[in-house]
């Protein structure tokens, strides 16, 4: 099991393309992922929850990733939050 | 009238459309064949998705890519493996498709709403607007074609909703007026893309007004002016040509270097009180920040901010940013302001007495926190710290010593920022003034405040009638100050800015062109505006003025002069 904590930097934050973005690429990987914001963890189902948690521009998130391909999860998940979904 | 928040700025001289909204209601009844309703589900969202893929389309071509992708996004909120099946339950265990999409679309506006996020709670506006739509869909309401609305139409409806922009043609709209919508609304942010002159939050609006009726929107004030007469129609179509040629002439300048009419290059950064302001601060195409005031943080609270808190709020700026510079003035308070909890003594003098640098230095662990904050958010940005109220180079020494002792507190934690982060000063008094050659060799940059520096030059409160003619940062004293503080800044080779109300006045420019002002830090609304001003001016010309100016002896000879140039 690998976690890590990574701010967001898009001045939206996770708004409703990122969401769609962030829990398609969840999906992709067979580990299970879990993010926690100021404690309370997120449900990961649906863009909808993630854009419920109102999970702001400079503010932390704590992604855990286990599982067998975790270090690859990680690397994307992590990746697309750090690039502030490329906007 | 009828009176409401005005955004975007315009006038939109009309007649009224009503949209009035549609009729959604039904009686929620139970499914005897569920696959039938499956499919009826099925169908609409189907239907839902193609009419919203025309209608993203459209909205693509006229109003820009960004809105186009609200669109597209609505169809992922119903389109959606999760929302399907939950939907798809619902019908399963017998309920109406009508009832199951309004309630797991409730369930979100709900939970967003919740949120208490501003932003949050305004993404509620989208899910409704999928509701809606695919209630319409599901009942066979028929939209009222906003597409169909003659030239001249002031289009009022309750809310301003991503689906009704696609109807929207710009040439035949000249005016909004909703009944709900604060100006960072979905309301207010479609009518902006769109450039069309709106009115929001008019309460009634749809009822006092009728369809046909004439009728002119004010966006800068927020006045929705009904039965006009002639006179009054033909002051705001004159207000409104004016406004219209003004903003072409300015939009060219969008984008563009801030540069003088002989290739100097100026930088023109935005004064700002809040990360938020940041945000805006780009979006008027400022440079960067020239002053970001830190006072916000510390009002209306209880007690102190965290070093975090603190740090959360310059970083986001900083990130906004994007590396452009942000210079962070440290706490400018004292008597005249009330926070309680730090316990300020009432004083008979107060812009004399206990306030900003003096007030930091005496209380040196508020102080410290302020400035490792500052020093951990240059680690994600072009980030400098500026000391106000400066009258004593000691106290320039001292700052400085406080931010290396953050530093190596910050280096023992192995805390990232940046080892030569810029401390400078900002020059708003009449002593900073006339030491400003040796403080020249201790900053790393000036900024002139000239609200300060006219009001202590001038031993006058500007605020006070009997004396405030007095007030005036052309009086040669205060302009002998500004070009003495900018020489010897220019000479000691340090970049000397300008972050008072005079940076953007038309005729204080060409003066600061002259005296050789490396940086103009003014409100995001004026930069454009500063940018044309100073490219209108050779450096030869504003010499020639400039010159002109310092040799004249009163406020009054000095101004007419440079109303004549301007």
């Amino acid at each position: 099991m690998i976690s890590k904590k990574v701010t967001l930097v898009n001045a939206q934050g996770f708004h409703m393309r990122p969401a769609d973005d962030f829990v398609k690429a969840v999906k992709k990987y067979s580990c299970k992922v879990t993010m926690t914001h100021n404690g309370k963890p997120v449900n990961l189902m649906n863009k909808m929850f993630i854009i419920a948690s109102a999970i702001k521009c400079g503010q932390e998130v704590e992604l855990t990733c286990d599982g067998p391909d975790e270090e690859a999860a990680m690397a994307e998940l992590a990746g697309m939050i750090e690039a502030g979904f490329g906007e | 009238m009828m009176k409401g928040l005005g955004a975007p700025e315009g006038y939109g001289i009309g007649r009224v459309m009503l949209i009035s909204e549609k009729n959604l209601s039904y009686t929620p009844r139970e499914i005897a064949d569920v696959d039938a309703e499956l499919e009826r589900f099925r169908t609409a969202v189907k239907k839902f998705t193609e009419e919203t893929l025309a209608q993203a389309q459209t909205v693509r071509e006229t109003v820009g890519e960004k809105e186009a992708k609200i669109l597209e996004g609505h169809i992922s909120i119903i389109d959606d493996d999760f929302m399907r099946g939950e939907i798809e339950n619902l019908i399963s265990a017998h309920q109406c498709a009508e009832s199951a999409v309004e309630q797991m679309c409730q369930m979100f506006i709900d939970m967003f709403m919740a949120s208490g996020d501003e932003l949050t709670m305004q993404r509620a506006a989208d899910v409704r607007d999928v509701r809606d739509s695919m209630l319409a869909i599901l009942l066979g309401v028929n939209e009222v074609k906003i597409s169909d609305a003659p030239a001249g139409t002031v289009l009022v409806v309750r809310e301003l909703t991503p689906s009704m922009t696609a109807g929207i043609k710009r040439d035949n709209i000249v005016g909004i007026i909703t009944e709900t919508g604060s100006q960072t609304s979905h309301s207010a942010i479609l009518a902006r893309a769109m450039e069309i002159p709106a009115v929001l939050s008019v309460p009634n609006a749809l009822a006092q007004l009728s369809t046909g009726e004439q009728v002119i929107v004010d966006g800068f004030t927020g006045d929705v002016v009904t039965a006009p007469a002639q006179e009054v129609i033909d002051e705001y179509t004159s207000k409104r040509d004016t406004y219209l040629r003004e903003k072409r002439e300015l939009e060219l300048y969008r984008g563009k270097p801030t540069v003088s009419a002989s290739g100097e290059h100026y930088e023109l950064c935005c004064n700002i009180g809040s990360p938020k302001d940041a945000s805006k601060a780009m979006e008027k195409d400022g440079e960067g920040v020239g002053l970001f005031r830190t006072e916000f943080l510390f009002m209306d609270r209880s007690s102190l901010p965290t070093e975090d808190e603190q740090f959360d709020a310059y970083k986001t700026a900083a990130m906004v940013l994007k590396g452009k510079p942000l210079i962070i003035r440290t706490l400018d308070i004292g008597g005249d302001k009330e926070i309680p909890y730090l316990g300020l003594e009432k004083e008979e003098n107060p812009f004399m007495g206990f306030r900003a640098i003096r007030y930091c230095l005496k209380n040196r662990d508020m102080f410290k926190s302020q400035i490792k904050a500052i020093l951990r958010a240059s680690a994600f940005g072009d980030v400098r710290i500026m000391f106000p109220l400066i009258t004593a180079v000691e106290e320039l020494r001292e700052g400085r010593a406080l931010v290396e002792e953050a530093k190596s507190d910050l280096r023992a934690s192995g805390i990232e920022f940046n080892e030569d982060i810029p401390v400078g000063v900002m020059t708003e008094t009449s002593a900073s003034g006339v030491i400003a050659d040796l403080l020249a060799k201790e900053a790393d940059f000036f900024s002139i405040g000239t609200n300060d520096l006219t009001g202590y030059t001038m031993a006058c409160d500007r605020g006070n009638s009997n004396v405030g003619y007095l007030y005036s940062p052309f009086q040669p004293s205060v302009l002998r100050l500004i070009k003495s503080i900018i020489e010897n800044g220019v000479k000691a080779g340090i970049p000397v800015g300008m972050c008072g109300e005079a940076a953007a006045n038309p005729m204080m420019i060409p003066l600061l062109m002259s005296f050789g002002l490396t940086e103009f830090s003014v409100s995001a609304v004026s930069v454009l505006k500063v940018r044309k001003n100073i490219a209108k001016w050779t450096k030869a010309e504003a010499d020639e003025v400039a010159a002109k100016v310092m040799a004249m002896s009163t406020e009054k000879e000095i101004t007419d002069y440079l109303k004549t140039v301007v």
